[in-house]
């Protein structure tokens, strides 16, 4: 068991030509603690697990793993566990030879890794599998297989690069949290990568947003949600993802307000306010849960409506707000629409239908506020 | 019948006639082992005969049979094992090579394998010669080693190429160091490669004529020259060469239908 911290880490791949796959990466995981790498691909999250696990060089910077610089260990030295999205299991070998290599190659004697292995099969429910070849398993077996093969070993840390991607919906619900409560069990330091934040927030202690080889915010999962810092983080986590709207800031009878198109915001008490003069342009983010259904606010068409059961997801269309795309992906799909459309979750039971004339309202205190040039939170 | 059937039918009749041409003259050859040199240029050539051991007699008689059978297993044998163990890590390493130069590279092993025989032959003659090794198994192996394991580089460059370095990652974190990775996960997983390289190497070596007959002397004559030398003995023996070419087949046409998947294998591994 160890910290792990990253201090100023970039990695530059040769001939990868300038840009830097991470960027003076500076973490602390602490020890027992799991956090969770997120972001979408290319980020530089896995180059980031990579480099804990010494499969990558360091380029620049300083790895600690248990108090000890690790940039130039090789990676049976660093003594960590790692769970690929392949699994990566071991063809020619039987479950039980695959999940004891670790302890064989390291020289545990025989009785031992038999014991081991026993009983963390037990604990996997694997016990019936050990002598199959992982080519005559199911998918979910092979993903426990592979934990447990990191399991099995008690390491400084466990690694895990999106290992539940290759899973269908219902078993990756069962994993995220069987893979949970291992950690708690386990009490290793665990780092996590994935690019769905819904592992992300339902799984980690701490959550990293990755973005081009930096860190944009590093937080507990609600702290992320109620408190983005910049506006990736704010249109990263979240599903459906939050609605930006371009608006200005305005005095009406001496307090501060936030104008949307013709609906104007209340800001007094904002967390925000006292940085708001009058005329300043801002983006503001509102979650589609934040939205009411209300008698008076910003007008919208419902163009389209999701029903979830529970919940109704309305695509809406407001031709007197600015709505700005959230991401590049959206951005490029909106290209054959005419313009962005608003998000917003109502209740299932609300009766609303395609092309009715809707007004919009929320608390001012859901609004996150950014600025339009830097996308920094205000 | 059905059309069905009928097109079935038909295209395995075609591909019947197609097979006996081809096996015709292997059945020629052999049937010639079972005539009365009497009955061999009898015309027409006739395919009801009584078969006879004359020619089987007289090849044992002539040559030590197994001698030059052991002597194409020792050569053939020999190179594949020297080929593999050269080849397989020389493969192994262009494929986990980050190098821009690495696939030129495995393909100019590849263009080793195609220098004409005779180009190679003149040096490598010289060379023994002079190291004292000219009329030895040696020789021939190493000759046969020297083109075929730069056979056995390429084609197991692409096999390694083909798998996931996740597992040797995999084995790295487990606590290998990166021959171990390349020793306990690579190796065992390119097996059916290994197997493949392994049998077309034998199949180069025991047919080959050419190195054989000039780089050995009687002692290490392997049968593929002893085929020559039947051509010479008194007359062109023909019953004999056809009862010695048995044993210069029926090895290598066995192993080839015991391991013919690894060979189908071998040869479609490039175009995946």
């Amino acid at each position: 068991m160890a910290e792990i911290v990253f201090d100023k880490v970039s990695k530059v791949y040769e001939g990868g030509g300038h840009a830097a796959a991470v960027r003076e990466l500076d973490l602390t995981i602490r020890d027992g603690e799991f956090v969770v790498l997120v972001g979408p691909s290319g980020c530089g999250k896995s180059t980031a697990l990579r480099m804990i696990a010494g499969l990558e060089q360091i380029t620049s910077g300083e790895l600690r793993i248990g108090g000890t610089v690790a940039n130039n260990l090789a990676p049976r030295e660093r003594d960590i566990a790692m769970v690929f999205q392949s699994y990566a299991l071991y063809p020619h070998l039987s479950v039980r030879d695959n999940m004891g290599f670790g302890l064989k190659v390291r020289g545990a004697p025989a009785a031992e890794i038999d014991r081991k292995v026993a009983e963390t099969a037990a604990l996997l429910e694997l016990t019936d599998f050990l002598d199959r070849k992982p080519a005559k398993l199911s998918g979910g077996q092979r993903q426990r297989v592979a934990m447990g093969r990191a399991l099995v070993r008690a390491p400084n840390a466990f690694l895990m690069d999106e290992p539940l991607s290759n899973l269908d919906a219902r078993l990756r619900g069962q994993m995220r949290a069987e893979i949970a409560r291992l950690q708690k069990m386990s009490a290793v330091t665990t780092v996590y990568v994935t690019h769905d934040q819904v592992e992300a927030m339902t799984m980690g202690d701490r959550v990293a947003v990755m973005s081009r080889g930096t860190i944009q915010q590093v937080d507990a999962p609600r702290a992320l949600y109620d408190r983005p810092r910049n506006l990736f983080v704010a249109s990263f986590i979240g599903t459906p993802p939050i609605n930006l709207l371009r608006g200005t800031v305005v005095a009406e009878a001496g307090r501060p307000a936030l104008k949307l198109g013709p609906w104007s915001l209340d800001l007094t008490g904002h967390r925000s306010a006292r940085s708001l003069e009058p005329g300043r342009q801002v983006i503001a983010g509102i979650r589609p849960e934040a939205f009411r259904l209300a008698a008076d606010g910003l007008p919208a068409v419902a163009a389209f409506i999701e029903d979830l059961g529970s919940t109704l997801l309305l695509h809406l269309e407001s031709p007197e707000a600015e709505v700005v795309p959230t991401s590049a992906a959206e951005r490029d799909a909106e290209l054959d629409t005419v313009r962005p459309r608003l998000r917003v979750v109502v209740d299932g039971t609300a009766k609303t239908a395609v092309g009715e004339r809707l007004r919009l309202a929320c608390d001012p205190a859901a609004l996150h506020l950014f600025d339009p040039a830097t996308g920094e939170a205000l | 019948m059905s059309a069905r059937a009928e097109n079935l039918l038909g295209r395995r009749l075609a591909l019947l006639a197609i097979l006996l041409i081809f096996l015709l003259p292997v059945a020629w050859l052999l049937t010639t082992a079972w005539k009365q040199s009497s009955q061999i240029f009898s015309i027409p050539p006739t395919l009801y005969f009584t078969p006879s051991l004359d020619q089987f007699r007289s090849a044992f008689a002539f040559f030590d049979i197994w001698s030059l059978v052991k002597s194409s297993l020792i050569i053939s044998v020999g190179s594949a094992v020297l080929s593999l163990l050269l080849g397989v890590p020389a493969g192994y390493a262009l494929a986990r090579s980050r190098s821009r130069l690495a696939v030129g590279t495995a393909y100019f092993f590849l263009a080793i394998r195609m220098i004409p025989a005779v180009a190679a032959l003149i040096p490598f003659y010289l060379l023994m010669r002079d190291i004292g090794l000219l009329g030895t198994w040696w020789a021939v192996i190493l000759i046969n080693t020297m083109l075929n394991c730069a056979f056995v580089t390429w084609m197991m460059f692409s096999y390694f190429r083909a798998l996931p370095p996740d597992m040797e990652e995999a084995a790295l974190t487990d606590g290998c160091t990166q021959f171990g990775a390349f020793w306990r996960v690579a190796v065992p997983s390119a097996r059916s490669g290994m197997i493949a390289s392994a049998l077309f190497c034998i199949m180069f070596a025991w047919n080959d004529f050419l190195f054989a007959m000039f780089l050995t002397r009687t002692d290490a004559k392997p049968i593929s020259v002893a085929l020559l030398t039947a051509y010479g003995t008194q007359d062109i023996t023909w019953g004999t060469l056809g009862a010695l070419a048995h044993f210069s087949t029926i090895p290598i046409v066995l192993m080839a239908l015991v391991l013919n998947r690894y060979f189908v294998q071998g040869a479609t591994n490039g175009v995946q």
